[in-house]
């Protein structure tokens, strides 16, 4: 072992510490690398350009880090020379404990002062919902128990029972009796909240109410819409082939879906001329990369190096060509599905041409919904913490929620003492960059007459022709009475 | 006798480790399981560096959306254009720091570390059954982390589809920037990995089967070796699944079948071909080793921390049979209960409520296991050491994300509580900060077995003091925003008003951590620091029971310089009464103790002599049990 100078400290610590640095530094090193490796370069590579009051602070931080670390040694070293324990951590970690625990305590305190009722779950505004906050109070009044009586118990050990020289512990291995009684207690009590949350479970989920106005709920990257059915009282028939920019939700309304079968077609044909004419491309890609690729070219304009230069890759690699096949065989499936359904006279009812698709959900209160559920891309999950209501959007699977709701927006905004409050959905699974600002806004009203105004604002999909009488603008029948949809679901 | 035959091989070469070694068969390609384990722990350590600092930078946008930080450009380039972090990376860095910390950190560092070194040394072993698979385990893991490393710095960003990457999102090259090479590079890391774990698992399951010394029947093993062994058989039963689940995605990805995928329309692509598949599928596939797996991080902890509880307790562990089959339970248990991480996803709700059923059954092995705590700190003499304060931390972390499983297992409650930031409180309390407790307990108290040194003590208390507290006050308010309805993997909340009054809260929290993460400096500075300059540790530092101790403190190939230790009784035979020590080794012969009559120790153990004050305190503490239960 080598010999402690105070002088030598100094000199072997500033090493350390430079060490230690590089180390820290080796892993921000490996995610650095994403700013060599950008499409277009960062700002020129300047020292000015960076942070350096952070780096300083950062140094800063360490370095006061790592003496203080230093310093500590110096304790250990001072306790090894001179034979004496500095600190006895048996006797003062009793205490800290005991702080722990007090202020522990405290914290929780503050914050359910501070952050009220926010704090625990919130009011529920739908039936079901009120068995569901019933359950969560006997679970949190169970666990709750069980969490302070162990915790306190925990750190109460820890100040009663610190080691004391010549103390000797209690040879104590085994009690099958007390092993018994916290075995059979938590089943107990679980078998309570199993049975319990078994019914609310079921009651909630297992059937869709039957007598409950369906609402669909479609989701896409990054947006809801929803769509009520129209004067009709029937759903149209959808499917993923019919989606176009004119047509979001895919929805079997003839002329759309003619229009999109063009388009398609028209797209073949230039895929097919494109393929036809690959090799061409690639040499012109090729010459085109040699003529910009003179002078200062490159330098200068980095974007269009890049694309070039990946463009003439891709052609000279053969990817651009298998790309372009890819595509046509893609175009081609959508195009034989698309045909096939187009015959088929259930799907093609003009039962949809009346849906009203809309950006806002509106409930009226003490009504019955059930949510159909569809998403366009990929896995989302539809959120409604005011109502308790949860369920996941699968592309390719139907799902539904039920709920009816107990308050309008303007009760919960009394309620919570908030004018601004409104009701939303959220998605609430990672669907992409956006997924943050995925909502929808619910409104709830308190009466037919509203609803029906509100959806009288709302316009048909297909617009009805000039001619017939507006009769499709007002809904048919009196919306109290059940809406039952009639959609077919194409496989 | 194929042990006695071991015996006398090794006798044969035990001087094996004399010969010189060049630095490489040393320290890099080396077939020892010490070695072994410190590579693993010093890669899991890096890891867990990268993985803090990737949740520092999340945190810090969740605190300050609309903060610019010029060092976010500066570490990230075009990722934080203006020192703005871009919501897709923030989508990255949430995945990653999730995988790295589930899988490299807490699943290779903590169990891939601790079993490769106690393993051998606590059943008396020489080596692993095959040295050879256990250095490929650790290559394997290596290769893995450097390419989960590299996927973070290519051009599109890292797979950023959560760490479970459920497709479609991940499936599909366009759904989003992460999906693309880094999604490819994820799913390569991962298959390394899950190669690196089947390796180990094997390994550790013939050791504990076929390896163990004289006299050390199964239920003489510490807690520790139970724990490590369960744990393997789980890795072995669960990661193939993974694997299954992994390649079909990688054939969806690549390949053009539909295992996962059907009725997607993409926008900037069109309508695509694939039909047929499910994503739910996945979701069962992945879950049915994601559930395990949170066992698998866990496990490992918890016999550590029954091991450090009762050696600084000075106590045996309190129902040693009890540890066991709770253990037993959990392993079990574990496998049935993957379908509560998909209660809302449109499977039958039918199905939820038996998969509910089986996941609250979890709650009573974990509950004996927590009972069983308390009961081995009572009455203890309780060394403060700092790898004893992380244990009672992680019992304390058991206790408080433990019971919120009771809520989240509850399928009606799910509803309410599911991906909202009460789950992302539960699991980083019960999995996260247990388990890298855990994995904190055992490196203080296995540091000297594995450098000879011991670590600064002053270090390690202020060491654990800050990161308890802190952790506590990163993860607790968790649960009050996930209450109030705050979903989780937003990348700010500032567009919901709502979400308004937490601010304050997430701003404290960011700060935590910040002052949390810095104080891992103290352990790093610690643990290299003592790496060469601290003090010598004697044979046995803690005055414990078990095998590893009677190891001489330099490592040798080979562990014990002469013939292996007998073992004559259980792990925890502390402060007996007919004994003047407070510890009482497995190793040491005693003719009074009937030596090698095999079974557990505490059956062989003399009566206890209880004082009059000992049975007053038990009367008081149990009476109402008592009362209750009609025993006299």
């Amino acid at each position: 072992m080598k010999n402690y100078h105070l002088s030598g400290i100094a000199a072997f610590a500033t090493k350390k510490v430079f060490s230690a640095m590089f180390l820290l530094a080796l892993p921000l090193f490996a995610i650095a690398q994403t700013a060599t490796d950008v499409v277009e370069p960062p700002k020129e590579f300047s020292l000015a350009n960076w942070d350096w009051e952070f780096i300083s602070y950062f140094v800063l931080a360490v370095l006061l880090i790592l003496i203080t670390a230093r310093a500590f040694d110096i304790g250990a070293l001072t306790e090894r020379i001179t034979g004496k324990k500095v600190v006895n951590w048996n006797a003062t970690n009793r205490w800290i404990a005991i702080i722990f625990l007090l202020a522990s305590v405290a914290g929780i305190w503050y914050e359910m002062v501070n952050h009220g009722k926010h704090v625990l779950i919130g009011d529920s505004y739908s039936e079901h919902g009120a068995t569901i906050d019933s359950m969560f109070n006997w679970t949190f009044g169970f666990t709750f128990v069980v969490f302070v009586i162990t915790e306190v118990l925990l750190f109460y050990f820890m100040f009663k029972y610190r080691y004391r020289e010549g103390q000797k512990a209690h040879y104590y291995f085994h009690n099958n009796k007390l092993e018994l009684v916290w075995t059979v207690v938590p089943a107990i009590v679980l078998t309570f909240l199993v049975l319990r949350g078994f019914n609310t479970w079921t009651k909630i989920t297992a059937e869709k109410p039957k007598d409950a106005q369906e609402i669909e709920v479609f989701a896409y990257q990054f947006g809801w819409k929803a769509r009520y059915a129209g004067a009709d009282n029937k759903f149209g028939s959808h499917h993923f082939t019919f989606i176009s920019g004119k047509n979001p939700l895919g929805l079997a309304v003839q002329d759309h879906v003619d229009s999109l079968l063009a388009d398609l077609k028209k797209d073949t044909a230039l895929l097919n001329k494109q393929i036809a004419s690959a090799g061409d491309s690639a040499k012109a890609w090729k010459a085109a990369f040699v003529k910009f690729n003179t002078g200062s070219n490159a330098t200068a304009y980095p974007a269009v190096y890049k694309e070039l230069k990946t463009k003439m890759e891709d052609a000279e690699s053969g990817s651009y060509l298998r790309q372009l096949k890819k595509d046509l065989r893609r175009k081609n499936t959508t195009i034989t599905r698309i045909t096939t359904y187009r015959k088929n006279q259930d799907v093609f009812n003009n039962a949809g041409n009346d849906d009203k698709i809309t950006t806002e959900i509106v409930l009226v209160k003490g009504k019955s919904y059930t949510f159909n559920f569809r998403a366009r891309d990929v896995i989302h999950s539809a959120w409604f913490p005011d109502f308790r209501g949860q369920m996941n959007v699968v592309p390719g699977m139907a799902t539904w929620f039920s709920f009816v709701p107990t308050k309008t927006t303007e009760e919960a905004r009394a309620d919570k003492g908030n004018k601004d409050f409104d009701f939303y959905l959220y998605c609430n699974k990672i669907c992409g960059g956006a997924h943050y600002n995925m909502k929808i806004k619910i409104t709830v009203v308190g009466s037919d007459a509203e609803y029906n105004t509100w959806l009288a604002t709302q316009t048909p999909f297909v617009a009805p022709p000039v001619a017939a009488p507006a009769e499709g603008m007002t809904p048919a029948q009196d919306s109290s009475s059940i809406v039952k949809p009639n959609t077919v679901t194409i496989r | 006798m194929s042990t006695a035959a071991l015996h006398t091989d090794h006798h044969h070469d035990h001087g094996h480790h004399e010969h010189k070694e060049s630095f490489i068969s040393k320290y890099v390609f080396s077939m020892d399981h010490k070695m072994i384990s410190k590579q693993f722990l010093i890669t899991g350590i890096i890891m867990g560096i990268v993985g803090l600092v990737m949740s520092l930078l999340f945190r810090m946008q969740l605190a300050w959306p609309d903060e610019k930080f010029g060092f976010m450009e500066m570490l990230l380039g075009k990722w934080a254009q203006d020192g703005k972090l871009d919501p897709n990376f923030y989508m990255g860095l949430v995945t990653i720091h999730g995988t790295i910390m589930v899988f490299y950190v807490l699943t290779a560092g903590l169990s891939g570390t601790f079993s490769n070194l106690l393993i051998p040394l606590q059943v008396g072993a020489r080596d692993m059954a095959s040295p050879f698979m256990n250095m490929l385990s650790y290559w394997f893991f290596f290769l893995s982390s450097v390419v989960l490393l590299i996927s973070v710095g290519v051009e599109t960003g890292p797979a950023s589809a959560g760490w479970t990457v459920y497709p479609p999102l991940s499936a599909m090259e366009k759904a989003m920037p992460g999906s693309g090479l880094g999604m490819t590079l994820w799913l390569v890391a991962i298959v390394l990995f899950i190669v690196s774990a089947l390796l180990g698992g094997i390994n550790y399951i013939s050791t504990v089967l076929n390896m163990r010394t004289k006299g050390m029947s199964m239920n003489r093993m510490p807690l520790t070796i139970w724990a490590f062994f369960l744990t393997a058989v789980l890795g072995l039963l669960s990661f193939p699944v993974l694997l299954g689940a992994g390649l079909f995605l990688i054939f969806d990805r690549s390949f053009g079948t539909s295992f996962y995928l059907s009725d997607i329309y993409l926008e900037g692509v069109g309508a695509m071909e694939n039909i047929g598949g499910s994503p739910v599928l996945y979701q069962h596939l992945f879950w049915f080793l994601g559930h395990p797996e949170v066992y698998i991080i866990l496990m490992p902890a918890l016999g550590i921390t029954s091991e450090v509880i009762s050696t600084n307790a000075r106590k045996p562990i309190f129902g040693y049979t009890a540890m066991v089959i709770s253990l037993m339970g959990i392993s079990f248990l574990s496998f049935i209960v993957w379908g509560h991480h998909m209660f809302i996803t449109g499977m039958n709700p039918f199905l939820g409520s038996v998969f509910m059923i089986l996941t609250l059954i979890i709650a009573v092995p974990s509950a004996v296991k927590v009972f069983n705590y308390l009961t081995t700190l009572w009455r203890g003499n309780l060394r403060f050491t700092p790898a004893m304060l992380f244990s009672i931390g992680l019992v304390s972390f058991f206790i408080s994300g433990g019971l919120t499983g009771i809520y989240l297992g509850n399928a009606a409650l799910d509803i309410q509580l599911h991906d909202s930031y009460f789950v992302v409180a539960h699991f980083h309390l019960v999995m996260g900060s247990s388990a890298i407790f855990g994995m904190f307990a055992g490196i203080y108290h296995w540091y000297p077995r594995m450098y000879g040194r011991m670590l600064n003590n002053t270090l390690g208390q202020f060491h654990f003091w800050i990161t308890f507290i802190t952790a506590y006050l990163v993860f607790f308010p968790m649960h009050f925003m996930g209450l109030a309805g705050v979903p989780r993997r937003y990348y700010m909340f500032t567009l919901v008003k709502e979400f308004d009054v937490w601010m304050d809260v997430n701003k404290m929290m960011t700060i935590a951590a910040i002052v949390g993460g810095a104080a891992q400096l103290l352990f790093l500075w610690n643990f290299f620091y003592s790496m060469f300059r601290g003090k010598k540790s004697e044979q046995n530092p803690w005055q414990s029971n078990t095998l590893e101790w009677s190891a001489p403190v330099e490592h040798l190939h080979g562990n014990w310089p002469g013939a292996i230790p007998e073992v004559y009784r259980g792990p925890y035979e502390y402060s007996r009464p007919d004994r003047e020590d407070d510890y009482f080794p497995q190793y040491v012969p005693d003719e009074s103790d009937h030596a090698g009559t095999g079974g557990d120790g505490h059956k062989t153990a003399p009566k206890r002599k209880s004082t009059k004050k000992e049975e007053v305190a038990e009367n008081v503490m149990f009476a109402a049990i008592k009362r209750v239960f009609g025993w006299s």
